[in-house]
């Protein structure tokens, strides 16, 4: 399980985060000494950093100066300006990502999870009742067969994966599709959802995706 | 400087010396003084008089030549004091100081008000970036325990956010010189950026959206853009045909000297009455007054920031089927720039 350090100063922000976060399945950590922060943040020793700029005592900024002479811990830097250049200072000072205020929380996850998967190394290949997702090729392996997915159901089916035996609302599919330059509308995401189904019943999976009706769509 | 008018305020004090001298020389003619002398004194008189004249004149003539000439050329007539140097007759000190001296009062009284403006503008900056917090903490209060209300809050959340957001956009619009950061940027990924920005709204409108054609780079600050083509999408929501399926296409294209974005929906058009005055402060216009409420600050803020960043902005629309708004990137936009 990976470990985000959520470095936020508005109490409830950084709790409903917390939530968020937990149940996407992460574990936390936070601080709420700022006077400690960057030491705090070391001793923690995250998995990835979700950094607010605007903290009491020094900035962001400064905060991840310190942080990049020890660690090369993957940081997204958070924060309600919205001028580039904070983007621009932000990412000379090593951040790996960039999110403004008030951010839509799916997104939010999609990046943090992109980021994990780079940072972490010698992934493991991830496989789905005993078939092989291999992302590079686009492909499920297993069974003697191969089975190659399109752009947008590959990009379904991670997140699913991602987020396995939970509810996946569509709009949350959507946010994913869209992050990816899809732009596909309410009755494209159904076609893809019921390929996506007749591909996985080809590979011998029966019933793998179930339709939760008003709320979404679970992989079993 | 006039010289007739110099002349004629002096006559009144000529008229007098001139009857002095008469009186004095009636003086001396009683006394018999001799012919001679009264010629001799009446030339002296005449003399003394026109080297006084024209040493006053000579005086007075450039430092006036300068304030009538300076005033005439200013395009900020208030700088006048500071084009004159101050003249060694009276009138013209005095003149010269009462100018100064208001001159002053006024620049403090403007840099008031200009310090004042700018203290609500950074008030109204730092409020907006406060309230993006509660928001930030809503939108994920939403998130953390859906329920189909939680789906209705977001979508007035993601409103709530968009209304801060113009707000934050006009007051640096009006005064943004330091907020630009001009960069080579994808056309595409500000397309998409804002596209993303607009999700729940472009879904629930069940807009088809048609992005083709669009890597292009071009210079501009992607933050300003991406704003720029959300207001575009909120409009073609807000404007939409009701006897058709919504649909925005937006694609660019290359012309010799520069790259055009094209942003075309199939929404109720604007009248053609209307069309002059799209960009201007306020302007409601017919469909303001038929269809939703309109602020009529949208386009104008557009307008008012593709001036700032160097594009032209044109629309063209048929009442009925389609509005399509250009903006043009020049090329030579860099050199454009310099001149901000």
């Amino acid at each position: 399980m990976s470990k985000i350090f959520i470095v936020e100063d508005d109490p409830s922000i950084r709790a409903e985060l917390t939530e968020l976060l937990q149940n996407s399945g992460y574990e936390t950590d936070c601080v709420t000494d700022f006077s400690r922060t960057a030491e705090t943040i070391l001793a923690s020793d995250p998995d990835l950093i979700l950094l607010d700029i605007n903290i009491p005592y020094i900035n962001g900024e400064e905060v991840l100066r310190t942080i990049r002479q020890k660690t090369d811990t993957p940081v997204i830097m958070v924060t309600s300006r919205t001028s580039e250049t904070d983007e621009v200072l932000s990412m000379s000072f090593g951040a790996d990502d960039y999110i403004t205020k008030p951010y839509n929380p799916t997104i939010l996850l999609l990046r943090i999870s992109a980021i994990l998967k780079r940072s972490v190394k010698n992934v493991q290949t991830q496989t789905y009742r005993g078939l092989e997702v291999n992302d590079a090729k686009g492909s499920l392996i297993g069974n003697g067969k191969e089975c190659v997915l399109t752009k947008n159901e590959m990009i379904i089916f991670r997140l699913m994966l991602d987020n396995m035996g939970q509810i996946v609302n569509r709009d949350d599919l959507m946010t994913a599709l869209w992050d990816n330059d899809e732009f596909v509308n309410d009755n494209a995401l159904t076609v893809n959802i019921s390929r996506l189904r007749s591909k996985l019943t080809d590979m011998g999976c029966e019933d793998a995706i179930e339709t939760r009706k008003k709320q979404g769509y679970i992989l079993t | 400087m006039n010289t007739g008018r110099f002349i004629r305020d002096r006559l009144p004090a000529m008229f007098i010396r001139a009857a002095a001298v008469l009186i004095i020389i009636l003086f001396m003619y009683s006394y018999r003084v001799s012919y001679g002398l009264i010629i001799a004194v009446m030339i002296v008189a005449a003399a003394a008089e026109a080297v006084t004249l024209i040493i006053d004149y000579l005086k007075r003539k450039p430092f006036y030549d300068t304030l009538e000439n300076s005033l005439e050329k200013l395009d900020k007539k208030y700088l006048l004091s500071e084009m004159i140097s101050c003249p060694d007759f009276y009138e013209g000190s005095e003149l010269y100081e009462a100018l100064s001296e208001s001159n002053k009062s006024m620049c403090e009284n403007v840099a008031e008000y200009r310090r004042s403006a700018e203290d609500f503008r950074e008030f109204i900056e730092l409020w907006v970036h406060e309230i993006k917090l509660p928001i930030a903490s809503l939108l994920l209060m939403a998130h953390n325990n859906k329920s189909e209300i939680s789906e209705k809050m977001h979508t007035q959340l993601r409103r709530i956010d968009g209304y801060t957001d113009q707000v934050l956009y006009y007051a640096r619009s009006e005064n943004a010189e330091k907020d630009y950061i001009i960069k080579e940027v994808q056309l595409k990924r500000i397309v998409s950026a804002a596209a993303i920005k607009n999700k729940e709204d472009l879904l629930l409108n069940s807009v088809q959206l048609n992005i083709s054609e669009l890597d292009f780079t071009v210079r501009t600050d992607s933050k300003w853009l991406e704003y720029i083509i959300s207001q575009f999408m909120a409009n073609s929501m807000k404007y939409r045909s009701p006897d058709r399926e919504p649909e925005i296409d937006i694609s660019a294209e290359k012309t010799a000297d520069s790259v055009v974005l094209k942003f075309r929906d199939n929404g109720i058009g604007i009248p053609e009455s209307d069309m002059p005055y799209i960009f201007g402060k306020s302007f409601t216009g017919e469909n303001g007054r038929t269809h939703n409420k309109s602020t009529g600050m949208g386009l104008y803020i557009v307008h008012n920031l593709c001036q700032r960043l160097g594009h032209r902005v044109e629309a063209e629309s048929v009442q009925g089927e389609f509005t399509e708004f250009r903006i043009i990137f020049g090329n030579n936009s860099f050199l454009d720039l310099t001149e901000l």
